[in-house]
């Protein structure tokens, strides 16, 4: 069943259509939960600065090992008033700090910022988003914040505190960063640095379009950028290797990124997501360096050789055939992209085959998960929503501004809508996917312009699930880049994907009514390590085993 | 374009070689041959000096007069070509010469309906079409520039205005029929086509809905109210009409392909396939229904994509569809293993629209 709505927007009324949940069971409880203050602060003016309309991230991560996942959120800035002449932004007001939220045994969170070392974070600069990792292998997350201006990265010091340790570990960066990720991709145990970047832009270079009214501009109004890569070198401190891997040789419009070994040859390769040009797949070659495929592999354009506008990307495996496929959100006019894997390094278009032509084309999309919500062994979709231009629906009665969440359950690697439990329109960015309260139900946080996040706390079921924490001896220590197949379901083990955003790091797989597991971990290090769960139901640390 | 149109007709020097009428003095008769001979060397400052002086001393003068007007045209100053090209009309109505003339001064100056019985004198059917669409005679202006259009088929100008009289004459109807039937099925197809084309989908739905409830039976309100559900993506109701137009209008290839495209865009590529392949046995070799027929069938029946893929690009050259067809099958045959062919066809894809794009540019 499908909903008309009918606008009325200057004058002008529209036909819109939207997905209706009445009739199913919604799948969430979408509250915010008791302590979670916080707001992001986009700061739109008239200018109209391109950047207002980007942030914010969000986190995912036990930061202080008690077993319960707490929430990090990036803020965007002040905008200096429309006649100043300021090329940087101001955080030192208390409402665009990030926020930290230790989450409490009775689910309820507290706001541990300041005790945690990270308030008045990036003054001067605009937040954009968040990517996590253990980089020094100590057993404690840390965290990279990425801005327009200088990125942070903080250093988790097991005590509740974190340590900005930037300038020492060589990775600031500059410019406008936006998503990144934290991966191996020489397979040395250590975590490399990935981070995309949007665009060459500043307030002095700012544009207006729009023939009307002022709206924001298009990425092709401004010089593309190239990507960073930043190699670990286990002493605390990256070396910038992106020219050398051959990461910048590809300028673009980088919005997403995400990991996941493609074409099965051992080695994470790294997608990203590019606003309105072909999308970019850095193979990596093994020896340290990488070649963009994603024209010759067939991830680049549509079926139709269209361009995406991407924003956000899922790198997991929809269809239970084993390999790793892309969803990429974009924004209206074409449905959001969904790249099959066909195996031997070739992809397909398939967002119509797989359902897509229906739940999108006139949205836009943010921050993308495939996660299996329902735990019946298939990954659904879930998508934040909300248009780029505020004002969107004055050049066009089609489409709107804020939009709805989609939730869409896999039937067989066909997405199907479903009642994600709210159809409140919001402007949504990022996204972060993972089991808030430890019932092995996969949950949502979600990022919106001028708005609180919104939690999606999964209802739950009867179906039966398994979640499995990762510990790298050989490996890096969160085992990002392991490739974990539990009855016959394959996931990609990574915290990074979705739009600025970091996802619990734990892999979790709905097992319908499967009450054993079989577990066949191949790990970044080569090892390959089976393990029999006779117990499911529970999350089952597996500690990479010392020889293959 | 009028002036484009009038400076093509004028005459290079309209006394040359005749002989002057007994109505002018040997003096007015002089003016006039120093007039044509001045204008001859582009001097026609000075000729429209003689030939003023000319009419001043005969009044009747009719060549005196037809000299001025059209020196006036030949200098752009069409406005003052008027009153000379009167006299001379009145002095001799069947000039063609002058009726021409005159239609054309007076139609760039913006009186077209008076430019009109000049213009029907002499046939000229360019001018005419044009003055009779800036007079509001679209049917008549329709006829004249399709006769136009016959002796130079491929004017760029008389298409122009062939195409915004044929608007001229379809909102002229419509408006005929919205007043005189406002309330019949008809009306309400086209205030929903009205409203559907300034966007306003959910006024154009209600039309649409209101003919449909009048006259069931009317062929074309679902593939259009289909239409409305399809610019928004709502391709379940979309697939309910086109599939009653196929029912009403089983011999419509256009409602089948209608039919098709929207069955593929909610992934029902078996069906799609069937009702794409009918769409081209009824009307075959349309690239868009081929086009569809490749997408549709490229992961459920690779020969049928192939086929019909192949068809576009020998139908098509250096088009967008053309390219989108290489780029489909380079997926295809890079499915296949076929690295070579389908790296072939990609390059194909990306010269052709590296062309569109260098074209849109030369254009911009």
């Amino acid at each position: 069943m499908r909903a008309r709505v009918l606008l009325s927007c200057l004058g002008v009324s529209a036909l819109i259509t939207a997905g209706s949940t009445v009739g199913t069971d919604p799948v969430f409880r979408v509250y915010t939960p008791k302590g979670l203050d916080f707001v992001l602060q986009n700061s739109p003016t008239m200018k109209k600065y391109l950047i207002e309309t980007m942030p914010g991230g969000v986190a995912l991560l036990d930061y202080n090992r008690d077993g319960l996942l707490d929430i990090f959120l990036v803020n965007g800035g002040r905008v200096p008033s429309s006649n100043g002449k300021l090329d940087f932004f101001s955080r030192h007001e208390p409402s665009y700090w990030n926020r930290l939220y230790r989450q409490n045994p009775d689910g309820s969170f507290t706001d541990v910022t300041e005790k945690a070392g990270l308030s008045k974070a990036g003054d001067t600069n605009y937040g954009m988003g968040v990517a996590v990792g253990d980089y020094d292998n100590d057993g404690y997350p840390d965290l990279y914040v990425t801005n327009y201006g200088r990125n942070i990265l903080y250093h988790n010091n097991g005590d509740g505190t974190f340590t900005d340790v930037t300038e020492k570990a060589g990775v600031a960066a500059g410019g406008w960063s936006v998503s990144a990720g934290f991966f191996d991709y020489d397979n040395d145990g250590k975590l490399d640095l990935f981070v995309v970047r949007y665009l060459d832009w500043s307030m002095q270079k700012n544009k207006t379009c729009g023939t009307q009214m002022p709206t924001y501009c298009p990425p092709g109004e401004f010089p593309p950028v190239s990507n960073l890569l930043f190699h670990n070198r286990g002493d605390g401190t990256f070396e910038d290797v992106s020219v050398k891997s051959g990461i910048a040789a590809k300028k673009g419009h980088g919005l997403g990124v995400a990991f996941a070994d493609f074409d099965g040859d051992g080695f994470a390769d790294v997608f990203v997501a590019n606003d309105a040009i072909e999308q970019y797949l850095f193979h990596n070659n093994g020896d340290g360096t990488f070649r963009e495929v994603a024209l010759d592999s067939g991830a680049a354009l549509t079926v139709d050789g269209k361009k995406l506008s991407g924003m956000g990307v899922a790198f997991q495996d929809y269809d239970n055939d084993g390999k790793p496929d892309l969803v990429v959100t974009q924004l209206p006019h074409e449905p959001y992209g969904v790249f099959h894997n066909d195996g031997q390094g070739v992809f397909s278009e398939q967002g119509l085959e797989a359902g897509l032509g229906l739940l999108s084309g006139n949205v836009s999309g943010w921050g993308v998960g495939l996660e299996d919500f329902n735990n019946d062994g298939w990954k659904d979709l879930f998508i934040i929503q909300g248009h780029v231009f505020d004002n969107v629906e004055k050049y066009d009665s089609t489409i709107r501004y804020l939009e709805p969440p989609l939730l869409a359950l896999n039937h067989d690697g066909r997405f199907e809508r479903a009642n994600a439990g709210t159809d409140e329109a919001v402007a949504g960015r990022g996204a972060a996917f993972g089991d808030l309260n430890n019932d092995g139900w996969m949950d949502v946080v979600a990022t919106r312009l001028q708005g609180a996040p919104l939690v999606f706390m999964n209802r739950g079921g009867k179906a039966h699930w398994l979640g499995i924490v990762l510990e790298g001896t050989k490996s890096n220590r969160d085992g990002y880049g392991a490739r974990v197949e539990v009855n016959g379901q394959v996931r990609f083990a990574t915290a990074a994907g979705s739009y600025l955003s970091s996802s619990d790091p734990r892999l979790h797989f709905g097992l319908g009514a499967a009450t054993t597991a079989l577990i066949d971990i191949r790990w970044p290090s080569g090892i390959r390590q089976k393990v029999a769960a006779d117990k499911v139901d529970q999350y089952l640390v597996i500690k990479e085993k010392s020889a293959p | 374009m009028i002036t484009r149109l009038v400076t093509s007709f004028l005459f290079a020097s309209l006394l040359a070689g005749q002989q002057a009428p007994e109505s002018a003095s040997r003096e007015a008769i002089q003016h006039l041959q120093t007039g044509v001979e001045l204008e001859k060397r582009g001097d026609l400052d000075n000729a429209i000096k003689e030939f003023s002086d000319a009419t001043r001393i005969s009044p009747n003068y009719e060549m005196g007069f037809l000299n001025l007007g059209d020196a006036y045209m030949k200098k752009g100053e069409y406005g003052k070509a008027i009153a000379p090209l009167n006299k001379a009309a009145e002095l001799n109505p069947d000039s063609p010469t002058t009726q021409r003339l005159l239609g054309f001064a007076l139609l760039s100056q913006g009186y077209a309906a008076n430019a009109i019985p000049h213009l029907e004198r002499v046939r000229e059917y360019g001018a005419l079409g044009i003055a009779q669409m800036e007079s509001g005679k679209y049917s008549e202006a329709v006829a004249s520039l399709q006769a136009a259009l016959a002796k130079t088929p491929n004017d760029p100008d008389l298409l122009y205005y062939l195409a915004r009289a044929s608007e001229g004459l379809s909102s002229q109807s419509m408006d005929s029929l919205l007043s005189a039937f406002p309330g019949s099925a008809r009306a309400h197809q086209a205030m929903a086509q009205h409203y559907f084309s300034t966007k306003d989908t959910a006024k154009a739905e209600q039309e649409y809905e209101q003919a449909i409830r009048m006259r069931s039976d009317l062929p074309g309100v679902r593939l259009e109210l289909g239409e409305v559900y399809a610019s928004v993506s709502d391709w379940p109701k979309a697939e309910q009409l086109f599939r009653q137009e196929t029912q009403i209008q089983p011999g419509s290839a256009e409602a089948a392909f209608r039919l098709g495209d929207a069955l593929m865009k909610q992934g029902k590529m078996k069906e799609a396939v069937s009702e794409l392949q009918r769409s081209d046995e009824l009307h075959p070799d349309m690239p868009e229904t081929l086009y569809d027929l490749g997408k549709s069938a490229l992961n459920l029946q690779p020969p049928e994509a192939e086929r019909a893929l192949l068809r576009v690009t020998e139908l098509e050259k250096e088009t967008l569809l053309a390219s989108q067809a290489y780029q489909a099958l380079s997926v295809l045959h890079r499915k296949q293993g076929k690295t070579e062919l389908a790296s072939k066809e990609l390059q194909e894809f990306q010269r052709i629209q590296s062309l569109l794009q260098n074209n849109l540019a030369k254009s911009n």
